[in-house]
């Protein structure tokens, strides 16, 4: 079944980047355009996406066992966990700033991984500072201190 | 300039102080990160390669090909003694490796291992300044039309040798190339698939996509596997050394690995894994015993160790020479050269002898550092795996998204990082090997460029390109690999039919 959505998917956004390349000038073969390239990629990747349909629609259906899909339960969980603490990084370091969430970051994925609260929030702490201070004091990156630095 | 001068030269370069603490800095790092399960040089090299910035070009070159290299050192050490690959061109090393571990030679197969690699790295490196200076000369006189049809028949070579099915490394290619036309047109400026963005005008940049494809995908496996603890072996200094048989059956594999690494490497693939491959079932094969390989055969550890170090080095042959990268740690490499302003090509050895040289001769005395680092060091890196893997990968993720930050001080490259990070655990849990997808990206706007140059040098006449005799030849090679396999296949099916039921 994943195949199948995964065949779909693909063909999807193929045939997505084929129309918006298709609406850039082409030009001439001899005078290529903008959208001369992007057309080729696109036809390749929709005929690309067209195999794998018709490849994941020959093989049959298979059913998954329950005993493996409760045994990766509790890691499918800690991955998901990482990748919202990531997501909320990305969005709250312009408003909070590059110290308060990159600790935040710290704490709080350590302790979904397996340390005390104690432990991630030391760990927290020390790697928000080290950071910062190589980073923006003496590396020059121009990390956003959030709305306490003025 | 010769070879020999040419090299005389680079030793001057690679000597100075700067130079010889990047090389070691990046040769140290990459056994640690060979090391570290996990965490392979691919994404260490991304992670670093914006603090590279402030340095000279050849000085960069040096140290991030000093992790790459070093890595395939380091990757050993684990799959010896822990029975756990520290990377991909490491797995092979464990079928022999970690059995002699069992009977008690760790130590000899470390000894054998470093030694090899050190054989393997400076053989790989005479091969690099022959090889390299001579295609350089040869490429001089490649056009629009050769270039293109050689990244073409790189990307065709590498689908096909990349492991996994060939549809799923051709979608690759398709995100890669698909992505390498985001931003703005070189030649009308007109903005493409940027959705009104600014910031993608500029294009996607490749170390966020490799930090994430790489770095973060990487951290996510580690997360979803739990904390795990290693069984660490513990080798005494004295215990390193091999007898006098395990020298003499080690010495021809040595040799023989040496030369199969660095020939794979010329080849568009995941070169340092697939040469380990080759080197373990050549050895076999020429063994009149080759039922001890699997129990802890010598052999089954010199031949792997010497081909992935000698592999590295031919990779830089088409990177240095030609300017197209055909795996990803080789397109970090040109990243960072074309980050320094350089143009990578044939043109380098002639325009900046320093680069090429310096870095031609780094190699020679980064093999010798990691030789005198690894044998007496071995127990010091392998305790770094007694550091909580989870704290190092929290620890990891926050370096990339800093140093994704930092490229360009975008937040853009912040949400690229995170996209392509869940995207590539996505394609570890299908099997899908991601290197198309980061050479496509690399190659897509160089494949553009001298597509449309080559047609409007032959006013659109597409057959004029192909009938190029140089370009016939290069682009003949994929097309025979990718055409054969299913044609063999195919002739086979009818006489299994044919044959009768016993």
């Amino acid at each position: 079944m994943l195949e199948r959505v995964v065949a779909l998917v693909v063909l999807a956004v193929a045939g997505g980047y084929l129309m918006l390349a298709l609406a850039l000038p082409y030009g001439t073969t001899a005078r290529p355009g903008a959208g001369f390239f992007p057309t080729l990629v696109g036809i390749f990747a929709c005929v690309v996406g067209a195999g794998m349909m018709v490849a994941a629609f020959r093989t049959p259906l298979r059913a998954r066992s329950a005993l493996a899909a409760a045994s990766e339960t509790a890691g499918r969980t800690r991955a998901v966990s990482t990748v919202l603490v990531l997501v909320a990084f990305c969005a709250l370091m312009p408003w909070l700033g590059y110290p308060l969430v990159a600790f935040g970051f710290v704490t709080v994925l350590l302790q979904r991984l397996g340390s005390s609260w104690r432990a991630a929030g030391v760990i927290g702490v020390l790697a928000a500072v080290v950071s910062f201070y190589v980073f923006a004091v003496l590396l020059d990156v121009p990390l956003p201190s959030g709305p306490w630095s003025s | 300039m010769g070879p020999l001068e040419g090299l005389a030269y680079g030793f001057t370069v690679a000597a100075t102080p700067t130079n010889l603490l990047a090389c070691f800095l990046g040769v140290l790092v990459g056994t640690i990160v060979g090391v570290l399960p996990g965490i392979g040089p691919v994404g260490a090299m991304a992670l670093l390669l914006p603090s590279t910035f402030a340095l000279q070009p050849a000085t960069a070159l040096i140290m991030l090909a000093g992790i790459y290299y070093g890595a395939m050192y380091g990757g050993s050490t684990t799959s010896i003694l822990v029975n756990v690959p520290g990377e991909a061109g490491s797995v092979v090393t464990l079928l022999d490796g970690y059995q002699m571990t069992r009977k008690g030679r760790a130590g000899a197969a470390l000894c054998i291992a470093a030694v090899g690699s050190f054989v393997a790295g400076t053989v790989g490196v005479v091969g690099i300044m022959l090889a390299a200076a001579w295609l350089a000369d040869v490429a001089i006189r490649f056009g629009p039309p050769e270039y293109f049809a050689i990244a073409l028949g790189g990307l065709l070579l590498l689908s096909r040798l990349s492991g996994g099915s060939v549809l799923h490394s051709f979608v690759m290619v398709a995100i890669g190339l698909a992505l390498g036309t985001v931003g703005m047109d070189t030649v009308t400026a007109l903005r493409r698939f940027t959705f009104g963005s600014v910031a993608l005008s500029q294009g996607v940049d490749l170390v966020p996509v490799i930090m994430g494809l790489y770095g973060v995908a990487e951290v996510l496996l580690l997360a979803e596997q739990g904390v795990a603890k290693a069984l660490i072996v513990s080798v005494r200094l004295k215990e390193l050394l091999p007898t006098r048989e395990e020298w003499r059956r080690s010495w021809a594999p040595i040799g023989r690995g040496s030369v199969v690494g660095f020939i794979t490497g010329l080849i568009p693939g995941p070169a340092a894994v697939l040469s380990t491959f080759i080197a373990y079932n050549v050895e076999k094969k020429v063994s009149r015993t080759p039922e001890r390989f699997g129990h802890g055969a010598i052999e089954g550890v010199a031949a792997p160790e010497s081909a992935n170090n000698a592999a590295t080095a031919g990779a830089m042959v088409p990177l240095l020479s030609l300017g197209i990268p055909f795996s990803p740690a080789t397109a970090i490499l040109l990243g960072a050269l074309v980050i320094h302003g350089l143009q990578p090509g044939p043109l380098l050895i002639v325009q900046r002898p320093e680069v090429f040289w310096g870095f031609v001769a780094s190699m020679y005395i980064g093999n010798f550092l990691l030789l005198i680092l690894n044998l007496p060091l071995v127990g010091l890196f392998v305790s770094v795996l007694r550091l909580p893997q989870h704290v190092l990968a929290t620890l990891v993720l926050l370096l990339c998204l800093v140093g994704a930050f930092s490229l360009s001080n975008s937040h853009l490259d912040l949400w690229i990082l995170a996209l392509f990070g869940v995207f590539g655990y996505a394609l570890r849990k299908l099997n899908v090997d991601v290197s198309p997808l980061v050479v496509a990206l690399v190659l897509g706007p160089m494949m553009e460029k001298t597509l449309r140059q080559s047609l409007f040098i032959t006013q659109g006449s597409v057959v004029d390109i192909v009938a190029r005799p140089l370009t016939l030849a290069i682009l003949a090679i994929p097309v025979v690999a990718l055409a054969v396999p299913p044609l063999l296949r195919l002739r086979r099916r009818p006489r299994a039919a044919a044959a009768p039921v016993a």
